[in-house]
């Protein structure tokens, strides 16, 4: 029994001073992830929009699911920051739906997680190309070779798109 | 001479990932370009040392009932540290990493030397240890991931960990007709990694040939003096 005790004691101890580390640690680095998503997220708006300024882009609250993470509005303009699954981690992009035609204006992947060459084809330009200036209800095209990356995306698009429909 | 011996062995005679066969699972995962792979081997390195440094300091004072789950604990919370600080400092190397640092966790290369070398040796011999080990697992992946980059996609690109847009070097030598693609992906990475493997098993044999040799010409030598020394003694005993 007191043997057991000893050795609860000090698997217990090593626990508190990993959990200290941990907690020392985040403390540190989580702000500047914070402020990395942040600032990733911003110029990618600002690249979608070269018109606009930072402060254009207008948080709309109230607004999440498991993949819509943000929506931001622009003008007519609604901008779903969404993150979708895929073969491996999945890919994290935004879409600008015009609220009036319910058109794809823009579309910019953030990051992709998938096999190169094969899933990451969802940040090329010829993915962007085939979604930009389509109706976000309607069909879109999946990449053929990378069809578990890219159907995510596009049901994504069509759940902003309903997601849109709601809030009108 | 023998902690050179002890950092050496990791590098290729005793290398973890093709000699110890440890680790392969993110051998075979993250070894789509020689990036990922750089990345990779210095999170290994790192926690290799820290772990190694860390659970020799404490092998006297830990009770052996309980070293396995104490050993992981500790790894578990290098590995999330090590995680948090990539995300935090290198935000485009923690993308094109994903799920395979937390794997770490879970990498018996450190569990491995931690219950077979650190828990046993001083604090100095354990870091050079995990610095020789995490070396050998690091030029593995790096030599695994450069051959399957140059087949899968005709050249080679390494950028800083630190902004993706910076192309520290790049270079293509095989036009994008006669690229395999299949190496981009795990069955490339099963092929690689037999190849691999078997030249290093050939090395290993070699080696081993060499000295099974030597040891045969020197025993052959001590019994041709031995007999030497016996018919000279025989000789001496006559001449008396």
């Amino acid at each position: 029994m007191k043997k057991a005790l000893q050795l609860g004691l000090f698997l217990a101890i090593v626990s508190a001073i990993a959990g200290g580390a941990l907690s020392y640690v985040n403390g540190i680095t989580s702000p500047i992830i914070e402020e990395n998503n942040l600032a990733i997220e911003k110029a990618t708006l600002l690249e979608m929009y070269p018109e606009a300024n930072e402060d254009d882009f207008e948080l709309v609250e109230g607004v999440s699911s498991k993949t819509i993470q943000k929506v931001y509005k622009y003008n007519d303009f609604y901008i779903f920051n969404m993150k979708v699954s895929g073969y491996k981690d999945g890919t994290t992009y935004l879409v600008s739906i015009d609220s009036q035609t319910e058109v794809i204006d823009k579309y910019q992947a953030l990051s992709n997680g998938d096999t190169k060459g094969l899933g990451s084809q969802v940040m090329d330009e010829p993915f962007k190309e085939s979604l930009e200036g389509k109706s976000a209800s309607g069909e879109l095209d999946t990449i053929s070779g990378a069809t578990v990356s890219s159907t995510p995306v596009i049901e994504g698009i069509h759940e902003a798109d309903q997601v849109l429909k709601d809030m009108k | 001479m023998n902690r050179w011996k002890n950092f050496k062995a990791g590098l290729i005679k005793d290398n973890p990932v093709f000699s110890l066969y440890l680790g392969i699972c993110s051998t075979l995962a993250i070894t789509t370009t020689v990036n990922n792979a750089i990345g990779m081997g210095a999170a290994v390195i790192m926690v290799l040392i820290l772990s190694n440094v860390i659970i020799s300091c404490i092998r006297k004072i830990t009770p052996d009932e309980i070293r396995i789950p104490v050993y992981i604990v500790i790894i578990a919370s290098l590995v999330t540290i090590i995680q948090m600080l990539i995300q935090a400092f290198a935000p485009s190397l923690n993308d094109s990493l994903g799920v395979f640092i937390p794997l770490i966790v879970v990498n018996c290369i450190i569990l491995g030397r931690a219950e077979a070398f650190a828990s046993k040796n001083n604090v100095l011999d354990s870091a050079i240890d995990g610095l020789g080990m995490g070396l050998g697992y690091t030029l593995a992946v790096v030599v695994m991931s450069f051959l399957r980059e140059l087949l899968a996609t005709g050249g080679c690109t390494i950028t800083n960990p630190f902004n993706v847009s910076q192309v520290l070097f790049s270079f293509s030598i095989i036009p994008e007709e006669y690229t395999i693609s299949m190496f981009g992906s795990s069955v490339g990475a099963f092929v690689t990694f037999a190849i691999l493997a078997a030249v290093v098993a050939l090395m290993k044999n070699k080696e081993a040939d060499h000295i099974a040799l030597e040891e045969k010409e020197a025993k052959k030598k001590e019994m041709e003096a031995k007999k030497a020394a016996a018919l000279e003694a025989k000789k001496g005993a006559k001449a008396v």
